[in-house]
């Protein structure tokens, strides 16, 4: 039993889970032929059917159950604001797994060189709104205002210590669906992680019909013809969204330390942590100088770098990785599509830097507040 | 009526005789392409500033002229009831605020995090703040070292009272990164 | 006639019913069914017929329906925790817990906290189906867009409301989210480039003239704040939600009802 836990305490560790995250996930969701390939050989592709459905929502709930005899474990899920997180682990897998599993059977339909399962012959496949819609918008009304009735009565609304100014509950924790967003604020500056990649987050979800110029797939599920746009929105959802957010629930605790599920919350835990700037790695680091007092020249790699970063890899990546994509989608879509991109690829990036060398700002100038 | 729209000159003529009122008053004022446009330039300008001017007021309606805030400024005792090396935690509550003694004098210190506002907590065996917020930590001097906050924290105006007591003015605040921890008022050197 | 009529029928054929619902009778012919939708203000929101697909759990999963029930849920709720709350900093605390308390059946904060949880739920997975059945392709690309800012707002509405209690999740929430307010770029007092709105010594953007300062209502959390949030918790996002929603459901008849493979 407590070796399980250490298990998972130590697989859970933020820098392991997500490098595994990040290595299966393309083999899970394949974005292109190769990754297709392994996802079949790996026998990946079982996990759409009714068999995996069964053993995983098995597997989830024993574990649940298992972790509910922990006490640090039993503290989390159970305060009340945790609570939908919960339910939200159970509904993400069951929907992603309804919309493949709807998607592959799709596949093999059109492969076969028959319809797909919506397949739809106007006017002959039209029926009547009332009743056939009216009553299933009935029955789902009953069903779902009984269900807020029983949660309703059987659970309390959360509510905290009435405001003290003075003192912050440790952890601060926001509510479970802004976690991720919490999680940002950990590697970027407010500007960013606050004002600007939320924005681009709305912004770049408002773009991505403008974006996706292709037609296939629209009004049915289906994985085949649009792999790469279905890859690429998992990543976003279940990675950058989903997985922040249970990182931020079930992993930080207080003084915002990275804890295993099972690890008792120290409240004096210990972790050196402390930050490193490019420019002290640069200077003092590796040139044993001093900080140039002048800022430009303090600043001047980290400059350079960003500036690389989204001036010279796109037009880059457009001649040569992702030609295709370029030709196919043409300068307008392709410049926004690539912004974006690798706007949502600097959080990993500065994620992986603050683990793995505390580095805290590629440009660092307090002095305006323009801190990356 | 179609060459009507092809035409260059500047005179728009009524195909139908206008009804009487009308007619007399174009006899003498008549419409020139120039001058309709002009009209029509003054007109979109009017609109404009309007709309300008009505959401300028709208905006400005949420900054009130009169605002109720706590009190900034506290005496917090004598020199002499601080001791030295210690974080003193008793305004915390109330103001806000640090009073840490050194070998040389007095400063204080915001308890604001210069990250999200949160409060850290003084971690005594530590010799550190830490805030519960986002992780950020600071040395007892405020300096910034862990974390995600990006500069330390702030120091207040400290002065002597004619009595000898301290007087904390929390309206003037002292930022390291602006080098103004040297100034005189933002350290007490007793 | 010599079928005799059952007291339903009756009734649905009597003067009361037949003027309520234009037509009357029990709808059993084709065109009679099809009048119901056509004749009622609230279901004409549905086009009278739909391709089958439509209709089936599988496909839509009834999350925007639900999504839509749980905004009507929380309105209702809403309303009625109105009439008990009051938002100043020394009564929010303790009206929170009176409700539980001292009214009867005293769960509508529950039905209210936990709605605004689901249907924060339910709009992810909504919008989760619509990108798996690629319906935000043409002729569907704006009301994807539209969906967005429901989606935005929905998540604002949940930030708003949970300040209310003013407990200790409130208020740093608060601080916390107006903080980043602050660090806007050019608008907020601490983002960068707003140093860079200044006539000589003179900044332009200050913390009693940010975006900051207008969000809470003073250069500190207090009694304004609460209020601000509480209006626009109350008013001004339900209302500027329901403008979007209905453009949303406009659009979605418009483009040619729920999507089909084409
Ligand atoms: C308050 C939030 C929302 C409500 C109440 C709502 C409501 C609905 C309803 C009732 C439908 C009919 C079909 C169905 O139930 O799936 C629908 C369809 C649609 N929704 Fe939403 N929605 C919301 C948010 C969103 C979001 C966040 C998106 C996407 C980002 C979105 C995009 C769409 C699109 C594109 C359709 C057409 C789907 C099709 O034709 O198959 N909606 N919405
Ligand atoms: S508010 Fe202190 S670390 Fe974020």
């Amino acid at each position: 039993m407590e070796g399980f836990k250490h298990l998972i305490d130590s697989l859970t560790k933020p820098t392991i889970l997500v490098t595994f995250t990040f290595i299966i996930f393309f083999f899970l969701f394949p974005p292109s032929d190769w990754f297709d390939k392994w996802h079949r050989r790996l026998r990946f592709n079982a996990l759409w059917g009714k068999k995996a459905l069964l053993i995983i929502n098995v597997l989830l709930v024993a574990f649940f159950i298992f972790g509910l005899g922990d006490p640090d474990f039993r503290a989390i899920v159970l305060k009340p604001d945790n609570v939908p997180i919960s339910g939200l682990i159970f509904l993400v897998f069951f929907f992603t797994w309804l919309s493949m599993n709807q998607a592959y059977k799709n596949d093999e339909l059109v492969e076969a060189g028959k319809p797909v399962d919506e397949h739809y012959d106007a006017p002959n496949d039209k029926v009547l709104v009332w009743p056939d819609l009216v009553y299933v918008e009935f029955i789902c009304l009953i069903l779902f205002s009984a269900f807020m009735m029983v949660w309703s009565i059987g659970l309390a609304a959360p509510l905290e210590e009435p405001a003290n100014p003075s003192e912050s509950p440790n952890p601060s924790k926001a509510p479970w669906y802004f976690l991720g967003l919490q999680e940002m604020l950990v590697y970027f500056d407010p500007w960013m992680a606050g004002v600007v990649l939320p924005s681009l987050i709305i912004v770049g979800l408002m773009a991505i019909p403008y974006m996706d110029n292709n037609p296939e797939g629209s009004g049915y599920y289906s994985y085949k013809d649009r792999k790469l746009s279905i890859a690429m929105f998992m990543f976003g959802w279940l990675v950058l969204w989903v997985l922040l957010i249970v990182i931020g629930t079930f992993l930080r605790g207080p003084n915002w330390n990275f804890f295993g599920p099972f690890e008792y919350w120290d409240s004096h835990k210990l972790e050196a942590l402390t930050n490193v700037n490019l420019s002290e790695f640069i200077y003092v680091k590796l040139f044993n100088t001093g900080l140039p007092g002048n800022i430009l020249l303090r600043e001047i790699w980290g400059l350079l770098i960003i500036l690389g970063y989204f001036m010279i890899l796109p037009p880059l990546l457009a001649k040569t990785w992702l030609k295709d994509m370029y030709l196919k989608m043409g300068v307008a879509r392709y410049s926004v599509f690539i912004v974006l991109i690798i706007t949502a690829l600097t959080l990993p990036i500065k994620m992986y830097l603050r683990w793995m060398f505390n580095l805290k700002y590629i440009i660092a100038i307090p002095e305006y507040f323009f801190n990356f | 009526m179609p060459d009507a729209n092809k035409k260059k000159t500047a005179t728009i003529k009524p195909v139908s005789p206008p009804p009487a009122a009308l007619s007399q008053a174009d006899d003498n004022t008549q419409v020139t392409r120039r001058s309709f446009f002009s009209w029509l330039s003054l007109g979109w300008l009017a609109f404009v500033a309007a709309t300008g001017g009505f959401f300028t007021m709208m905006l400005r309606f949420f900054f009130p002229n009169v605002l109720f805030e706590p009190v900034q400024t506290f005496r917090a005792g004598y020199p002499e009831d601080y001791e030295a090396g210690e974080v003193d935690l008793r305004w915390k509550a109330k103001y806000a605020t640090w009073i840490i003694r050194n070998d040389e004098g007095i400063y204080a210190l915001s308890t604001t995090c210069t990250h999200l506002g949160c409060t850290p907590n003084w971690l005594v065996a530590e010799q550190k703040f830490k805030c519960p917020c986002h992780g950020s930590g600071f040395r007892k001097t405020g300096i910034n070292f862990e974390g995600p906050a990006p500069r330390p924290l702030e120091r207040f105006r400290i002065v002597l009272a004619d009595d000898g007591q301290i007087v904390i003015d929390k309206t003037k605040k002292y930022q390291q990164e602006k080098g103004q921890w040297g100034d005189p008022e933002a350290f007490l050197k007793v | 006639m010599a079928e005799k009529k059952g007291l339903l029928k009756r009734l649905a054929e009597g003067q009361i019913w037949t003027s309520i619902f234009r037509g009357g009778g029990v709808p059993q012919s084709r065109r009679q069914r099809m009048m119901v939708v056509l004749n009622s203000v609230f279901l004409h929101l549905h086009p009278v017929r739909l391709p089958k697909h439509a209709v089936k759990l599988k496909f839509t999963w009834c999350m925007g329906g639900l999504s839509f029930f749980l905004f009507l849920i929380e309105t209702i709720s809403g309303i009625l925790l109105m009439f008990y709350y009051r938002p100043t900093i020394e009564y929010a605390y303790p009206d929170i817990i009176d409700l539980a308390e001292q009214v009867p059946f005293g769960i509508m904060r529950e039905v209210h906290r936990w709605g605004a949880h689901a249907m924060v739920i339910t709009v992810w997975l909504h919008m989760f189906r619509v990108f798996m059945t690629g319906s935000y392709k043409p002729p569907r690309e704006f009301n994807w867009s539209i969906g967005v800012i429901l989606l935005l707002l929905t998540l604002l509405l949940s930030f708003t409301g949970y300040l209310l209690p003013w407990d200790q999740l409130a208020i740093w929430a608060i601080t916390v989210g107006s903080n980043m307010a602050r660090a806007t770029p050019f608008l907020g007092h601490e983002g960068p480039g707003a140093a860079l709105l200044a006539i000589g010594d003179i900044n332009f953007v200050t913390v009693a003239s940010d975006v900051r300062f207008a969000l809470i209502g003073g250069r500190f959390l207090g009694e304004a704040t609460l209020l601000r949030f509480y209006v626009l918790h109350c008013i001004g996002l339900p209302f500027i939600i329901m403008i979007f929603m209905s453009v949303h459901f406009w659009r979605i008849r418009k483009d040619g009802g729920i999507s089909t493979p084409v």
